[in-house]
């Protein structure tokens, strides 16, 4: 159990507020944002998009661009004041340092980690010689759990994996033993998996050596996970802060509260959920044959696609598979989740199966009628007979066109029908979208209003079946529900087929009936929620639930 | 005019956003002014120049070369001087905007639709057609536009018309590679994949959804071609390969002064030159304004 801070506080921000000046006129970003971090403390910051929990890490380190302008506050390290000039010699590096979301932008991709680390070591202690220099920096990599730092020093960064050079990025952070890291998102571009690593290393550097964490996340789970106490922010101000323990247990503000209540949890025993069937057969009236079968499907990197000459040979190398003998059936009306982490090849297969992508071996049938997809879509005719909603709605609507246009559009190419005008209006309110909507362009909606559009899109077109990739990933925690939620109504009121792709388990788990675990092209572990969550034994499927922060687990 | 600066200097969108939008709009709307005042003075050159300068008859040889306001023997003062041959310089602006402006325009616009049309082409369907496509305009980029021109020009025969033809063939390829790029990077966002999966026409997707998504590089390019345009005319001119002798545009202008610039006699290039200049810059703020306006997700907008 960690014991509250007594000592005083190491980092100060008082008062702070902060304004974005630019030719359209102030904007305020910070408000009055006060805080303290104490000696050998994780400080969470989570806030959705736009809160401002990445600008408070910045205005720290001093990495603001010129447009943002302090109004008032200021922040104190060990009680001085932070100047410019400070700032810049004595302290970023040496007393504050940080590490980001990006791991692969954080590394120089010419130069070997070794000599990178080493560099960083140099420059903030020029009194070392090149060869105790390199030393320190094994030091650090075997720190941060690099193993045979010694072998690896010489090595790319394109040679380490997604979490590897998420821990050398900690190793260069390290490199001037700071008294604290600033940490913003630094596992969002991870995997479940490797973010449960990741974390556990910034949690074991805090506890062995006193430095301090302020971790900018959106991810309640990594809260729960690792911090000590957290900073709640919405538009530019702190709504609440406090022990995270408590916070997560009682939290006062109401918009806590609504973070909270949106995020998907995990549930290992399903006594509390109507199981609506325990075996992927019907037993109420649903029929029983696949509407869709995959069959045998295969996915290599390289194409054996279309020639780029008429004339030119095909190439065929053989490469890692995206996709490896991959073969399943869709019941009628059914819901099936497909999870994996990144690299599981579960959007190409969802993309196959809608004709967009090909396939490089296996045939897919939709209602008995088989299609070649090993051709393009258009070409092997299964184009159109299965629409999707995309991950990001910024870019999934045309930015040309007024959302009514969108909307009729797919009414009147995708069903076939005479386009009826009162359809879109009708999906308008279905969905929840105010109808004055329909004239508006897509960059003045807001980001779940846009995947609305989407799922509207989809619908209307009248497809029977619907693979949804990734359809809340893009979304704020609090929108990702209502989205879900949405979904969810949709199924339930025709007797669609839904494919639902995600990464994260506690979300398929209420809305699908039947779910995949796909690893490195292949299904690993299948069958229904409970079976997943309760019996399986599959050692990867129980690798995936334990990566889910306990506190969510429930 | 004084009705359009009024209705800049009114129109204000809410006050957080004045001083930054108010600044965009008083150097578009002075190039539009401007602009619009060359292409005025295009239209009504035979109706307000001192003297036709393409009329030998009212060009009097024993006038060449005065300086600035000397009053000619025609009765009238020469207010920017004459050329070596006696020709009124601000007539001969006057007369020369109108080929400048014909033949830059008139080349780009052209040159612009069908680099978008190719760019967009070989973006969509890929493979061999952007294969050959994209081989083509390498081919040109790689030859010095200069050498194209004149390879063009001698094949084609003077003329207006085939200086126009000759612009054209130099500047595709610029339009259509840049568009490609932008055309290709738009095929990859979902909405294209979308429109895929409702199976809509080919013809439909390229011009409902990638073409308006992939314009907007090609009009920033297009007021910048018009400059590069006038110029490589101009140059053309120079060589004299160009328009006419007799009938000289603004490019030919500036050279004709070339030789007398040593001489001490400056205003013959001077003021075609100033004239070329407020011209290419009035027309490039135009162009960001127009691009601005364009992109419906500006705030300028």
């Amino acid at each position: 159990m960690i014991q509250e801070p007594v000592v005083p506080s190491l980092l100060q921000m008082e008062g702070f507020s902060l304004e974005h000046r630019s030719v359209f006129g102030p904007v305020s970003i910070l408000t009055d944002v006060n805080f303290s971090l104490g000696y050998g403390e994780v400080l969470g910051v989570i806030g959705e998009s736009g809160a401002g929990k990445s600008t408070i890490g910045n205005a720290i380190l001093g990495l603001l661009a010129p447009q943002f302008v302090r109004v008032s506050g200021t922040i104190r390290l060990e009680g001085a004041p932070i100047d410019d000039r400070t700032l810049e010699r004595d302290i970023r590096g040496h007393r504050i340092a940080a590490i980001f979301q990006d791991h692969t932008a954080s590394l120089d991709p010419l130069m070997p980690v070794g000599k990178q680390i080493r560099e960083t070591v140099l420059a903030l202690d020029p009194a070392l010689t090149v060869s105790e220099a390199k030393e320190v920096s094994l030091q650090l990599m075997t720190r941060v759990g690099i193993s045979d730092a010694a072998r690896r020093y010489a090595d790319y960064p394109h040679q380490f994996s997604g979490g590897q050079r998420q821990r050398l990025v900690i190793a260069i952070a390290l490199a001037g033993s700071p008294d604290v890291i600033i940490a913003d998102e630094p596992t969002s571009a991870l995997d479940a998996t490797v973010q449960k690593q990741i974390l556990a290393l910034l949690r074991s550097l805090v506890d062995e050596s006193g430095l301090s964490v302020i971790l900018v996340t959106h991810d309640m789970g990594v809260v729960a996970e690792i911090t000590d106490r957290v900073l709640v922010m919405r538009k530019g101000e702190v709504v609440e802060q406090g022990r995270t323990a408590a916070i997560l247990d009682r939290p006062q503000h109401v918009y806590t509260q609504s973070l909270l209540a949106a995020v998907p949890r995990l549930r290992q025993t399903m006594a509390a959920r109507k199981v609506r069937s325990t075996s992927p057969q019907w037993s109420d009236g649903r029929s029983e044959t696949p509407i869709l079968s995959v069959r045998n499907l295969s996915r290599s990197f390289a194409t054996t696609g279309p020639k780029y000459w008429p004339w030119g040979e095909t190439a065929v190398t053989e490469k890692p598979f995206a996709l490896r003998d991959v073969s399943f059936d869709l019941l009628r009306g059914s819901v099936t989740g497909i999870v994996g982490e990144s690299g599981s090849g579960k959007t190409t297969i969802g993309r196959i199966m809608a004709g967009l992508e090909f396939a490089s071996q296996g045939c897919v049938a939709i209602d008995g009628r088989e299609f070649d997809v090993t051709r393009p879509g258009r070409r092997s005719g299964i184009l159109g007979l299965v629409q999707m909603i995309f991950q990001d709605p910024s870019l999934s609507l045309n930015p040309h066109m007024t959302i009514e246009r969108i909307l009729r559009e797919s009414i009147r190419y995708g069903a076939g029908d005479v386009e009826r005008p009162s359809d879109c209006a009708a999906m308008m309110e279905r969905l929840g979208l105010p109808r004055s909507l329909l004239s508006r362009h897509p960059h003045q909606l807001s980001g779940g209003q846009k995947q609305r559009v989407s799922i509207a899109r989809a619908l209307l077109a009248r497809p029977r079946i619907v693979v949804a990739d990734e359809p809340t990933s893009a979304l704020d925690v609090s929108v990702q529900a209502e989205i879900v939620a949405l979904l969810k109504e949709a199924i339930a009121e025709t007797d669609m087929t839904m494919v639902f792709i995600s990464h994260d388990l506690a979300l398929v788990q209420d809305l699908c009936d039947q779910i995949h675990i796909f690893k490195a092209g292949r299904i690993e572990d299948a069958g229904s929620p409970h079976y997943i969550f309760s019996q399986s034994t599959h050692p990867y499927t129980r690798e995936l639930i334990a990566a889910r922060s306990s506190w969510f687990t429930r | 005019m004084k009705a359009i600066v009024l209705r800049i200097l009114l129109q204000r969108p809410g006050l957080d956003r004045t001083a930054g939008l108010f600044r965009l709009r008083l150097r578009a709307g002075g190039s539009q002014i401007v602009l619009a005042a060359f292409v005025l003075v295009a239209i009504l050159a035979p109706l307000i120049s001192p003297q036709n300068p393409y009329d030998p008859l009212q060009v009097l040889g024993w006038d060449a070369s005065s300086p600035p306001g000397t009053v000619g023997s025609g009765g009238y003062a020469y207010i920017l001087g004459t050329d070596g041959l006696g020709r009124d310089i601000l007539s001969t602006i006057f007369y020369g905007l109108r080929i400048s402006l014909v033949v830059s325009i008139v080349s780009s616009l052209a040159a612009a639709m069908i680099g978008l049309a190719a760019g967009v082409t070989a973006a969509y369907f890929g493979r061999w057609i952007d294969a050959v496509i994209m081989r083509l305009v390498d081919l040109q980029l790689s030859l010095p536009t200069i050498l194209v021109a004149l390879i063009a020009i001698v094949t084609l025969g003077p003329g207006v018309d085939r200086i126009i033809l000759a612009l054209i063939i130099v500047q595709w390829a610029v339009y259509a590679r840049m568009v490609r790029g932008v055309a290709l990077s738009e095929t990859r966002k979902s909405y294209m994949d979308a429109a895929q999966l409702l199976r809509m026409p080919t013809l439909r997707i390229l011009l409902r959804h990638l073409l308006p998504n992939s314009i907007a590089p090609a009009l920033t390019l297009l007021p910048i071609e018009i400059g590069h345009a006038i110029a490589l005319e101009a140059t053309l001119s120079f060589l004299g390969l160009g328009v006419p002798l007799d009938k000289p545009s603004l490019g030919s202008a500036v050279a004709n002064g070339f030789q007398y610039l040593m001489t001490g006699q400056y205003w013959i290039s001077l003021f075609p030159g100033l004239a070329l200049l407020c011209l290419v810059a009035s027309i490039n703020f135009v162009g960001d304004d127009l691009r601005r306006r364009l992109d419906p997700r500006s705030a300028a907008r």
